[in-house]
C-alpha cells in the first residue's frame, strides 16, 4: 500500500505533508504520511478512532508541542517554509493556522472580549474598528443575530452549539489563512451541526480548511478532498466525490460502507 | 433472591448510617458548643469601648483598639506580601513545571511547609529577625506571611490545574505567548477559587498565636506612623493568650470578647469564601 497521495496538478498546494511521523513518547501514532493540503479547499481526514487523524491535525500548528513528551519528524511545508525545523515563531504561525476543538471552549470573558481576544493580540485597533470586526466575526459565523443583544454577557452563558460558532467566529476574527477543525461538531446537536456545516460550506470561500471528522456524511457533505487514515497511515486520499464513490482500496471501502471503524 | 443476605445488607446499612450521622453530631455538637460558649460569655457586657480604647491595667476600662489595630496591620501585610509569592509559584508549578524534577521538589518542601508547625515558623522568624534586637511588628507580619505561601501556593496550583488544558490550547492555537495565556485565561478561569484561597489563608493567620509570641509578642499601648513596625505589637490572639491566663476578671471578659471578635471575622471570611467559590465566572 502506497501512503504518497497523488497531486492534483490544477490544484495549489497550500500545505504540503511529507513523510511526517509523530511520537507520543516512545509510541509511533503516524507513519511517513505524505499529503497536500489544496488552497481555500476543504479537506476531511477520515478514519477509525485512534487512527491518527487528530494528531495528524494538531501537527499543522504545532499545537502538540505544549506536551514536552510529543514530537515530530518530517516535513510540513507552509508557504514554501517547513514548520517543523523551528525556525519560525510558532505564536505568528499559530495567528495564521487558526484551530477549532472537539469541545467549545469559549475563555472566561464576555462574548465581546471572547472575539477581541485574538484581534488584540496582533492588532493595535480604535474601539469602533474593533466593534466592526467583532460584529464581523460574529456575524460569518451566524451567530450575531442571536448575540447582539448580550455581548456583555458570559461566553459560557450560551448553548453548546453557540459556544462552538463563538469559537469559530474567534477563529476567523484573526483573519487566519487555514482553518482547522477538529471534530467541531461531535458534541453538538443535529441542528447546531447542520449550522455550522453551513457555514464551513461558506468560510471554503475564502479559507482553507482542514477538518477531522469521525462522520463520514459529514466529510461528503462538506468537504472537497478526503483523506481516509488508519493505525497512523495514510490509506487514500483523492477527491471526496472520488473516494466515496469508487474507493481504491480494500479498507477504505470496508470503512466509508460500514464494515468497519 | 436470598432473604437472609439482603436482610443482613439492609441491617449494615441502617448501622453504618447510624455511625455516620453519630459522628457528624459528635463534631458540630464541639463546634457548637464553642461558638455557643463564645457568645454567651463574650457578648455578655460587650461595648464599643472595645473598639475605642486600647489595652489598659485591670479595673481602668480598657479596649482591644490596639490589639484589633496589631492584627488587621500584620494581617495585610503578611498577604500583601504572601499573596503573590504564593500565587506566582502556585503558576510555576501548575503550567510551567508539570513534569519537571525540580517542580517535584518545590512541590514536596511547599508541602511540608504547609503542614510544619507554626511555632517552629515563629521560632526561625525569632533567630533571624528578632534575636538580639527588639520584637517587632514587622517580624510578626513576616511570620505570617510565612504562613500565607505554602497556602497559597498549595490552591493554586490546584486551582490552576483544575482549569481544562483544552482551554490552554484554545488560547496557544489564536498564536498568544504563553504568559499572556496564563494571565488573561487561566487565571481568570481559575479565578475564583484561588481567591477563596486567599480568603481562607486569611482566616487561617488571623487565629494564629504561637507565631506572634516569638516575634511581635505585645503592646499594651499604640504606636504611631511607621514606628509601630520596628516596635512590639499587640494583637487579638497574643492578647487572649496573655489576658485569658490572668487574674484579673475585666480582662478575662476582654479576652472572651476577643475570641467572639476573631470567630465572627473568621466565619465572615469563609462564608465570603463560600460566596466566591459558587461564583464561576
Amino acid at each position: 500500500m502506497n501512503s504518497m497521495a497523488p497531486v492534483d496538478q490544477n490544484q495549489k498546494v497550500r500545505i504540503d505533508i511529507q513523510n511526517l511521523s509523530f511520537y507520543y513518547g516512545a509510541t509511533k501514532a503516524l507513519k511517513n504520511v505524505s499529503l497536500p493540503l489544496y488552497d481555500q479547499k476543504v479537506t476531511a481526514f477520515i478514519g477509525p478512532s485512534g487512527c491518527g487523524k487528530s494528531t495528524l491535525l494538531r501537527v499543522l500548528n504545532r499545537i502538540y508541542e505544549l506536551y514536552p513528551k510529543q514530537r515530530a519528524e518530517g516535513k510540513v511545508l507552509f508557504d514554501g517554509e517547513n514548520i517543523l525545523d523551528g525556525k519560525q515563531d510558532i505564536n505568528l504561525l499559530r495567528a495564521k493556522i487558526g484551530m477549532v476543538f472537539q469541545k467549545p471552549t469559549p475563555f472566561p470573558m464576555t462574548i465581546y472580549d471572547n472575539i477581541a481576544y485574538g484581534i488584540k493580540l496582533y492588532e493595535r485597533t480604535r474601539k469602533s474598528v474593533l466593534d466592526d470586526r467583532v460584529e464581523e466575526a460574529l456575524t460569518r459565523a451566524a451567530l450575531w443575530n442571536e448575540v447582539k443583544g448580550k455581548l456583555k454577557e458570559s461566553g459560557l452563558s450560551l448553548s453548546g452549539g453557540q459556544q462552538q460558532r463563538l469559537c469559530i467566529a474567534r477563529t476567523v476574527a484573526t483573519k487566519p489563512e487555514v482553518i482547522l477543525l477538529d471534530e467541531p461538531c461531535s458534541a453538538l446537536d443535529p441542528i447546531s451541526t447542520a449550522k455550522i456545516e453551513e457555514l464551513i460550506d461558506e468560510l471554503s470561500n475564502e479559507y482553507t480548511i482542514v477538518i477531522v471528522t469521525h462522520n463520514m456524511q459529514q466529510a461528503s457533505r462538506v468537504s472537497d478532498y478526503t483523506a481516509f487514515m488508519f493505525l497512523g497511515e495514510l490509506i487514500e486520499f483523492g477527491t471526496t466525490e472520488r473516494l466515496f464513490t469508487s474507493p481504491q482500496n480494500k479498507r477504505t471501502e470496508e470503512y466509508i460502507t460500514g464494515r468497519f471503524g | 433472591m436470598n432473604r437472609a443476605l439482603y436482610a443482613r445488607r439492609r441491617l449494615t446499612n441502617g448501622i453504618f448510617l447510624f455511625l455516620s450521622l453519630s459522628a457528624a453530631a459528635v463534631g458540630m455538637g464541639w463546634l457548637g458548643l464553642i461558638l455557643t460558649t463564645l457568645v454567651m460569655k463574650g457578648a455578655v457586657g460587650f461595648s464599643t469601648t472595645v473598639f475605642t480604647e486600647i489595652t489598659k491595667s485591670p479595673g481602668s476600662n480598657g479596649g482591644l483598639a490596639n490589639a484589633i489595630g496589631g492584627s488587621l496591620i500584620m494581617t495585610s501585610i503578611a498577604v500583601v506580601v504572601g499573596t503573590p509569592i504564593g500565587i506566582l509559584a502556585g503558576t510555576y508549578l501548575a503550567e510551567y513545571g508539570r513534569d519537571k524534577a525540580h517542580a517535584f521538589v518545590v512541590r514536596f518542601v511547599n508541602d511540608i511547609l504547609l503542614s510544619a508547625p507554626s511555632i517552629l515558623i515563629g521560632l526561625f522568624i525569632y533567630e533571624i529577625l528578632v534575636r538580639g534586637r527588639p520584637y517587632s511588628g514587622i517580624a510578626g507580619a513576616v511570620a505570617l506571611a510565612v504562613i500565607v505561601v505554602p497556602v497559597v501556593v498549595r490552591i493554586t496550583e490546584n486551582m490552576l490545574l483544575l482549569v481544562p488544558n483544552t482551554l490552554r490550547e484554545a488560547a496557544a492555537a489564536l498564536g498568544t505567548p504563553r504568559n499572556f495565556i496564563i494571565r488573561t485565561v487561566t487565571w481568570r478561569a481559575a479565578r475564583a477559587g484561588i481567591v477563596t484561597g486567599v480568603l481562607l489563608a486569611i482566616a487561617r493567620i488571623s487565629g494564629e498565636t504561637a507565631p506572634l509570641l516569638f516575634t511581635a509578642l505585645n503592646n499594651s499601648g499604640w504606636v504611631n506612623g511607621i514606628e509601630a513596625l520596628r516596635q512590639p505589637m499587640a494583637s487579638l490572639p497574643a492578647v487572649i493568650y496573655f489576658y485569658a491566663g490572668s487574674a484579673y476578671d475585666d480582662w478575662h471578659q476582654l479576652a472572651w470578647e476577643g475570641a467572639l471578635l476573631i470567630t465572627l471575622a473568621v466565619l465572615t471570611l469563609s462564608v465570603v469564601a463560600r460566596f466566591f467559590e459558587s461564583r464561576r465566572y
